[in-house]
């Protein structure tokens, strides 16, 4: 689904990015975590093109990014929905109004174009609107104005947005950064679930290794552990079913390691990632569900 | 109100525009008169802002809810601010020309009332909207109320009340210009004048030189009130620029004092002639006050189309000069100066050219509002479209829509509240000026209050100006009442 090729970014001559290479399937849900200043961010958003790499390639679905052409660059755009920490929302319209903003790329042509240029969508957008809102359990705010929500509710809009573009993939730039820990843990559920119901792949970035933790009690690493390393990597300890809590008591650790963590019925790749490394961070094994 | 189309309209331009290049080249031939009528309109601009501002500082106070103390005081004095802020700089100087007769005193004395109305206003504002808590302290060490005001009170609006007086004096030294119309001294009698023998090259001279000044002190007072709001005003770094800056406006405001005759004798001796005339005004003679109310509605419509048209003007204009829109350097800041001239040039100045262009009648006050304000609004729109906040602007971005539905769905939605409120404050700010396009002939009930003066028919004029000040403290209530409601 994603590819991204031994992706290099400086800003002002320091070097957020230096030779990334990243890999992820069609269905997968994966988190990024590491330090502050790590690149996480900067990866997800060349991902769309908001951050423009100095080199490297970037396939989504198969077909190569061009930075350049900004025709191009929005046809892209299209299928990736995209879930911010401070959501993003215009604050003083309702929230209907910011879901149906997902759909422009959609309807980016003729008579649809221009009516949604006016401000006006069909019945069937506005049916679709309202059923993703019940579908991210948020109804009932529709008609409200989006500064009267809170947090997570806001969060909750954000990605209804996302999803009326009909994404195939979502990427979701810390999206519980801003959030108390009761409503991370339910926005976490309600994107792992998304990717579950309605298989589109997620690339999350998380800051925190205990925002995983925390919602997802024991989280076990996968047995082919020890394949995702490599070789200049520290290896893993060796005891398979080592749980949450002494990851997290090796938290320096943690930032060398690459894993897959098993969460109810979802399974979550948390890669690890920090500045001036260069990781080849290797396929799934096929059958990687199965295995736990 | 005279029949107004989008064909008349462009035709108005058209013939504008054709004016304009008669003016060229400007002719700079009586160039020696130029520079003492400069020096005296900017001496009438300057000790007008002196003066207000003397009489703003206890007046500030005394209408600001929290300094004033008592409160039949309070509202005497708000009452007082809001009766001297409705009334336009140019009739006040009509008034003192008729009364004092022609001259920079007159001219003196106009914009010091007006710059009352002004500042006392802004001085308010600021007091009331002061942090409470070091009052509250000095109050507990249990200070005189006037110790409270100056140690508590004082050191927070200071540099708001600088920031102010800045913008007076900026504003007044333009006002000045074109208070030469009435008699009141300064270039604009000679820009009349010149108008007036269809001499437009030489006039085209006078607006250059008006040009260069209003530009010079714009750039000055905007850097002023910079270095004044960040607090970096004589800092080390700046010492010697600003220093020297302050040095060049002390010698000219000096010097400007050779050339304004002002005589206290003369002032005194004008005083019981201000009396007087007050005097000749009573009773109010209401025998044509249903032509009278037939004028100001087409006044208030001349204010309402010339708005409609400088919003029109200004939505393109507002998106071109807005840094996070165009992109390109050259375009935003070429349609800045653009907008800026459009408002910095004073708005009877364009009254003068538009008249001689379009001929006499609304028409040409309409164009006048329209050019002039579309000047204020651009400007007004591309600084709210570059406050917009600019995350929702990427997310509507990377649904992978297009540029106008961005604007239309991240950009708009933000930025329509403010511009409803800009265009409610230029509603009633357009309303206001309407009311004194008549003076150079350019439509509305000005034109009948010059006459009436002309004619001395004094009882005629007082009515005038009841009508004017009635209307325009309406619209002026109605307006801040309707900007609360949209905000």
């Amino acid at each position: 689904m994603v590819r991204v090729e031994n992706m290099h970014k400086r800003f002002n001559g320091k070097a957020v990015l230096n030779g990334v290479n990243m890999s992820v399937h069609k269905g997968e849900a994966v988190a990024l975590i590491g330090p502050s200043g790590s690149g996480k961010t900067t990866l997800i958003r060349a991902i769309n093109g908001f951050v423009v790499p100095d080199s490297g390639k970037v396939t989504v679905g198969g077909k190569g990014i061009n930075y350049r052409n900004k025709e191009s660059l929005r046809q892209t755009r299209k299928k990736i929905g995209m879930i911010y920490q401070l959501f993003n929302l215009v604050e003083r319209t309702s929230v209907l109004e910011n879901v149906m903003a997902g759909a422009l790329g959609r309807l980016d042509r003729g008579v649809d174009f221009i009516s949604s240029t006016i401000g006006f969508f069909s019945r069937q957008e506005r049916g679709k609107a309202l059923e993703i809102l019940g579908f991210v359990d948020i109804a009932d705010k529709a008609y409200e104005r989006v500064d009267k929500l809170s947090g997570g509710q806001k969060q909750r809009v954000a990605i209804a947005r996302a999803l009326m573009q009909e994404p195939e993939l979502l990427l979701a730039d810390e999206p519980i950064a801003n959030l108390d820990p009761k409503t991370s843990s339910n926005i976490l559920e309600l994107l792992l679930k998304i990717n579950m119901e309605k298989g589109i792949t997620l690339i999350t970035v998380l800051h925190h290794l205990d925002s995983v933790m925390d919602n997802f009690g024991r989280c076990l690493p996968l047995k082919t552990e020890t394949s995702i390393l490599t070789a200049k990597h520290a290896p893993l300890p060796k005891n398979a079913s080592m749980t949450f809590m002494n990851l997290k008591g090796r938290l320096n650790a943690w930032q060398r390691k690459s894993a897959f963590y098993k969460a109810g019925n979802w399974i979550f790749r948390v890669v690890p990632f920090y500045r001036h490394s260069g990781h080849f961070l290797q396929d799934v094994p096929s059958g990687y569900r199965d295995a736990v | 109100m005279s029949h107004l189309d989008i064909g008349t309209l462009f035709e108005g331009f058209a013939s504008s525009i054709s004016l304009v290049r008669e003016m060229f080249p400007p002719d700079f031939a009586r160039w020696e008169k130029i520079p003492p009528l400069a020096m005296e309109t900017i001496a009438i601009g300057f000790w007008g802002t002196i003066l207000g501002m003397l009489i703003s500082f206890p007046l500030g106070f005394l209408s600001a809810k929290n300094t004033s103390g008592n409160i039949v005081l309070y509202n005497i004095s708000k009452g007082l601010v809001n009766f001297l802020r409705a009334i336009p700089d140019i009739l006040y100087a009509l008034l003192f020309v008729v009364s004092i007769g022609m001259g920079a005193v007159a001219g003196v004395l106009a914009l010091a009332f007006s710059t009352i109305g002004l500042l006392s206003k802004f001085y308010a504002e600021a007091v009331e909207s002061i942090d409470t808590k070091p009052v509250e302290a000095i109050e507990a060490t249990g200070g005189h109320s006037l110790s409270v005001i100056r140690h508590a009170v004082l050191p927070q609006v200071f540099p708001l009340f600088m920031g102010y007086n800045l913008y007076a004096l900026d504003h007044n030294i333009r006002a000045a210009m074109m208070l030469g119309l009435v008699g009141a001294g300064g270039l604009g009698v000679e820009l009349f004048f010149q108008m007036r023998s269809f001499n437009y090259q030489k006039a085209a001279a006078i607006i250059v030189i008006m040009f260069v000044i209003i530009t010079v002190i714009d750039r000055v007072s905007a850097y002023l009130r910079n270095r004044i709001i960040e607090g970096t005003f004589l800092n080390k770094q700046n010492r010697i620029k600003d220093f020297s800056l302050l040095s060049i406006i002390f010698i000219i405001t000096i010097l400007s004092l050779y050339f304004i005759p002002v005589s206290f004798k003369e002032i005194a001796h004008g005083m019981p002639r201000i009396w007087e005339f007050l005097n000749s005004m009573f009773p109010p003679d209401f025998s044509d006050i249903s032509s009278y109310v037939k004028l100001m509605a087409e006044t208030v419509g001349m204010g309402i189309s010339g708005t409609f048209i400088a919003v029109l003007i200004s939505v393109p204009m507002g998106m071109l000069s807005a840094r996070n829109m165009a992109h390109r350097p050259l375009i935003y800041n070429l349609m800045k100066e653009i907008a800026n001239f459009f408002r910095a040039m004073p708005e009877l100045m364009f009254a003068l050219i538009f008249v001689a262009a379009v001929g006499l009648g609304p028409f040409a006050g309409v164009l006048v509002i329209a050019i002039h304000t579309a000047g204020f609004l651009g400007k007004f729109y591309a600084e709210a479209i570059e406050n917009v906040d600019p995350k929702p602007v990427e997310a509507v971005e990377a649904t992978g829509a297009r540029f106008i539905q961005r604007i239309r769905h991240s950009v708009f939605p933000q930025v329509m509240p403010l511009f409803n409120s800009y265009n409610l404050y230029i509603l009633d700010r357009n309303i206001r000026a309407s009311t004194v396009m008549g003076i150079v002939g350019a439509g509305g009930i000005g034109f009948d209050l010059v006459m009436s003066m002309k004619l001395f028919e004094y009882q005629k004029t007082a009515t005038l100006i009841l009508i004017i000040l009635f209307t325009v403290m309406l619209v002026d209530w109605l307006s801040s009442y309707l900007r609360k409601k949209v905000v």
